[in-house]
């Protein structure tokens, strides 16, 4: 699959809806296109993260440390972000991806993420819009989620 | 050593000087009849009357006469001619031996100073003295003696002549020669102080470029460039000044002598012409007087350039020698003497004293006993005085007072065949030698060749002839080609056993895994060892198995096979299908051979290439046109860094417009295709690499290997039966590539061979592979631990009935703490010293000893 392709893929990430072609091209000709087969890890709860991926087909499990083992909480599907949160703020990995089927995934760097944002506002613009929007909902699902406790 | 340099000379050639002035004086009587032949040929042969003329009982008539002469003249002219050339290549040759001995001298008086004297010289400044500083001295020695016999008599026959015309004239050539012969020297005095200055100074240059060279690092961390270069340029000045001044004294007395040399005939012209006005002389006679003076003019000057010469070259091998003769220096024989005593016996000190010549650096009235076979701890930090007593117990520097004795040898009579082999001493900092692993691990094993190879024919004849060339300057005849390497005392009987028991210390100091890693690493030559590349390829097909069997390994690599192309790896690899025979040539630089110039042009492949470099540059210049300069992107991620960038764009532009005449020239079309090779289709993803395109890169393949790689031997194909010594071992296991498009391909693949490799039985051999690897300047190659561990190692093989560490293996890490353990089980019956600053590691020794300000303060 050519850059081409990857593009189309990227387009269709919410992140990257507004930003405009040529900057997709950069951005995924800057990352590693890897392939991970069926059971293999994208990276593990706590350690560094140092990448983001960017899913282009295929699927991951989400898994999380519980007291019985490792438990899947979520799934993420073609054409989405993974693991951004930890590439704009240090912390630690928050749970472990796990290819549920053989994946295409783009990897970026940190540090070209960062280099990327600085260089082009927009999409900085961009990923605070989709952070924002995710942060309202977190913040509404926390007041929902307080609400029914009390 | 010889303090004054005509001394030197005379002690060592005065044989040979005597026969270059015997020979030079043969020279005269063929120079006076060559001479006086020709004024024979036209007044007697030409000119003369009453033939025949008897010559040894034969009759020659007038033209028979002519050739006789003539002929005479062709051989005193060859014989003359002859006599120089074999004069010149004499002088030469005895000043090159002389030269030779004289450099070997000092530098085994180098190896003869003593360790403390090491603070005060420095290699920067000793290094001149040997090579350059002497270097004149060898041009001079073959003219030290002849020349003044030859122009000093030359000299003396025209004097003679002029006194036998007139005394008065003779009186008047020689009026000037006191003055000269007394303001000359004056002044040539001060050019020799400068002289020496001058040497000095340069010598001092060296030093701090050499200074500077070992502490770049700290230079640049601390921004001081600018303050070295101030002192640098505050050197050269001062160079320049004593030049400066030096030419300023070397001009004015060349003047000085022109204008004396130019007084006298003004004497002449005065004196003899009055005297022939007067009728005391003839007009004849001045004439022949100043022709003889015109010929006094050149031995004179010749004899004071000689001087000049003499004055300059002396001075220089006085401040070369006068840095070699330091009074304690070891006596010679403590290097050349060849005889081992056994040091067996408690290692004693009796009220051992020994300053190091700074605070910190002394030991006062040690005296303490080691007894023999046990180990024994030295305590204290730096500056105790630890290092110091070990370096006494080593016979490495000696005591200034009390006694120091193994058994009932005391140290300072034992010389270093003794020392050397029976004493292990590494201390903290070590040297790695320039060369291989194997070098290094071997080092201690090297006392004296053992057995030379045989050598025949034209072989031994010049083996023979360095021999007597070693005897004749009193250089060492030991042969450098010869097995140093001494076994017996390894306790090994083969290599191979050497080697094992190499690889067994290796072991116990845990750097076989390094070494293990540095094989991989390293090429080896086939032909060396058929057995080992023949294992290597069974293993390479035992990893291609195993990567066919398992699918989760074999989504890991992509092997190299000729009909398929291999997207991780660059086109050139794909296309070329082929490594370099020579590692030096890299892939970047085989499209440049002209092998391969002619074939990519030949094919036609070259158009394709840059179409390829073409489509490159053009997305490139798309993606990054808009990204600024410094953000680094560029440089990480781009085939073309941002300065080339503004040429792509011009290239890409040129060739857009192609309609037009001009394509690209030549140079461009190099660029474009360079891009094209660097391609990683797998990395890059550019999409330019089609089906067809692919197909096509195979079928070039197969032509370049028809067409190039088989019929020259500056390749070697990628051929999955066949070693390949240009590739490293690993890649030869692997034989292929791990996919980049696989998270963790490389490790997980090289986990792989590396089960592979044990299972097999090869990690011996790899690590044997590893002894040849090439460790860089001083070890430059290897880190810091790397380096102590295989000087351990070094040690450790000599077997010697003593040994003494310090500061090695100290902390109280675990691996450490093994190490020791290791150490104390290797050295069981052996004398042990360990130093140490720590009193908790101390414990693990049979004894201890703990030092404080020089002094033993307790022991346990």
């Amino acid at each position: 699959m050519a850059l081409e392709t990857e593009v189309e893929a990227l387009r269709k990430v919410s992140l990257f809806r507004g930003i405009d072609e040529t900057k997709l091209r950069l951005l995924a000709f800057i990352s590693d296109r890897t392939e991970y087969r069926e059971g293999e890890r994208l990276c593990s709860q706590g350690e560094e993260g140092d990448s983001a991926f960017i899913i282009l087909s295929g699927s991951a499990n989400v898994m999380v440390h519980t007291d019985e083992g490792e438990k899947k909480v979520a799934e993420v599907a073609e054409n989405s972000i993974v693991g951004e949160i930890s590439i704009l703020c240090d912390v630690p990995r928050t749970a472990t991806l796990v290819a549920a089927n053989d994946m295409d995934v783009l990897t970026v760097s940190k540090d070209d993420f960062l280099k990327l944002l600085k260089e082009f506002p927009d999409i900085s613009l961009e990923v605070m819009r989709t952070l924002a929007t995710r942060l309202e909902r977190t913040t509404r699902d926390l007041a929902d989620a307080r609400q029914s406790v009390s | 050593m010889e303090k004054n340099l005509f001394r030197f000379i005379w002690r060592y050639s005065a044989r040979q000087q005597i026969f270059i002035i015997f020979v030079t004086l043969l020279t005269y009587p063929v120079i006076y009849f060559l001479l006086e032949l020709p004024k024979l040929i036209v007044n007697d042969a030409v000119q003369g009357n009453n033939f025949p003329r008897t010559i040894l009982g034969l009759d020659f008539d007038q033209i028979p006469y002519l050739v006789l002469l003539c002929l005479t003249f062709l051989t005193l002219v060859v014989v003359s001619n002859g006599l120089k050339f074999f004069l010149n290549v004499y002088k030469g040759r005895l000043g090159e031996r002389m030269l030779r001995r004289l450099r070997f001298e000092l530098f085994q008086r180098v190896l003869r100073f003593r360790l403390p004297h090491f603070r005060k010289v420095s290699s920067g400044e000793i290094i001149p003295m040997i090579t350059s500083e002497v270097e004149d001295v060898g041009g001079y020695i073959g003219e030290a003696f002849a020349l003044p016999a030859y122009q000093g008599g030359m000299l003396l026959v025209q004097l003679g002549f002029i006194f036998m015309q007139d005394p008065l004239l003779g009186l008047a050539a020689i009026s000037s020669y006191p003055i000269q012969g007394y303001v000359i020297p004056m002044l040539q005095k001060k050019v020799v102080l400068l002289s020496r200055a001058r040497v000095r100074n340069i010598r001092v240059v060296a030093d701090k470029v050499g200074e500077s060279i070992t502490g770049v690092a700290e230079i640049h961390s601390n921004d001081a460039a600018a303050w070295h270069s101030a002192d640098i340029a505050d050197r050269l000045y001062e160079n320049f000044r004593i030049r400066y001044e030096i030419f300023n004294r070397k001009f004015f007395i060349k003047f000085l002598n022109n204008f004396m040399n130019q007084l006298t005939p003004f004497f002449f012209y005065l004196i003899g012409g009055y005297l022939v006005i007067e009728g005391n002389l003839s007009i004849g006679a001045l004439l022949a007087v100043i022709a003889a003076y015109k010929d006094l003019a050149g031995p004179w000057k010749e004899l004071l350039s000689f001087y000049q010469m003499t004055a300059d070259v002396s001075v220089k091998y006085q401040t070369v020698v006068e840095n070699f003769d330091p009074p304690d220096i070891h006596d010679v024989s403590r290097l050349t003497s060849d005889d081992k005593v056994e040091l067996s016996g408690d290692l004693t000190f009796e009220h051992v004293s020994f300053s190091g010549g700074a605070a910190g650096q002394e030991v006062l009235d040690v005296s303490l006993t080691i007894p023999a076979g046990t180990s024994c701890a030295m305590v204290g930090p730096d500056g105790s005085g630890r290092s110091e007593v070990l370096q006494l117990a080593a016979g490495l520097v000696s005591a200034s007072s009390g006694k120091i004795c193994i058994g009932t040898h005391d140290l300072d009579k034992l010389t270093d065949s003794t020392l050397g082999r029976e004493i292990t001493y590494v201390g903290g900092a070590v040297h790695i030698w320039t060369g291989t692993i194997r070098d290094n691990l071997y080092y201690g094993l090297r006392h004296r060749p053992l057995s030379s190879p045989e050598r025949e024919g034209e072989d031994l004849k010049a083996y023979k002839r360095q021999i007597a060339e070693a005897k004749e300057t009193r250089n060492p005849i030991y042969d450098l080609a010869a097995e140093w390497n001494d076994l017996e005392a390894a306790g090994a009987d083969s290599t191979e056993a050497l080697d094992n028991k190499a690889l067994e210390l290796l072991e116990a100091v845990h750097i076989d895994k390094d070494i293990y890693r540095l094989g991989l690493q390293s090429r080896f030559d086939p032909s060396l060892n058929d057995a080992f590349a023949e294992k290597i390829l069974n293993v390479r097909k035992k990893v291609a198995g195993r990567i066919a069997e398992e699918p989760v390994i074999s989504g890991l690599v992509e092997l190299w096979h000729p009909d398929r192309f291999n997207p991780s790896a660059s086109l050139a690899e794909n296309v070329f299908f082929a490594v370099p025979a020579t590692p030096e040539i890299t892939m970047d630089q085989v499209p440049d051979l002209p092998e391969v110039k002619a074939f990519l042009s030949e094919t036609g492949f070259d158009g394709k290439l840059k179409q390829i470099g073409l489509r490159i540059a053009e997305t490139m210049l798309e993606l990054f046109s808009n990204v600024s300069g410094d953000s680094g992107l560029l440089g990480t991620y781009s085939f073309i860094n941002q300065d080339e960038l503004p040429e792509f764009e011009r290239i890409v532009r040129i060739a857009k417009s192609d309609q037009q005449k001009s394509g690209p020239n030549d140079a461009d079309c190099a660029k474009l295709m360079g891009l094209a090779f660097k391609l990683v289709p797998a990395r890059h993803r550019l999409g330019v690499m089609t089906d067809e395109l692919k197909a096509e890169v195979i079928e070039v393949r197969k032509r370049f290997l028809e067409s190039v790689v088989k019929t020259s031997d500056r390749f070697v194909a990628f051929d999955p039966d066949v070693y390949l010594p240009p590739l490293t071992i690993e890649d030869n296991l692997l034989f292929g590539r791990a996919r980049v498009d696989r998270r963790d391909a490389r490790r997980r693949i090289d986990d792989v061979i590396r089960t592979i490799v044990e299972e097999t039985g090869l990690r011996k051999p790899i690590i044997f592979a590893g002894f040849h690897y090439h460790v860089g300047v001083s070890g430059s190659r290897l880190s810091a631990g790397q380096r102590r561990k295989i000087a351990l190692v070094r040690g450790l093989l000599k077997n010697a009935k003593i040994t003494i560490l310090d500061d090695i293996a100290t902390s109280t890490s675990a691996e450490d703490k093994e190490l020791r353990a290791g150490l104390r089980q290797i050295l069981q019956d052996k004398t042990f010293l360990f130093g140490t600053s720590s009193n908790e590691i101390a414990t693990e020794f049979d004894q201890r000893f703990i030092l404080d300000q020089g002094r033993v303060s307790d022991k346990e």
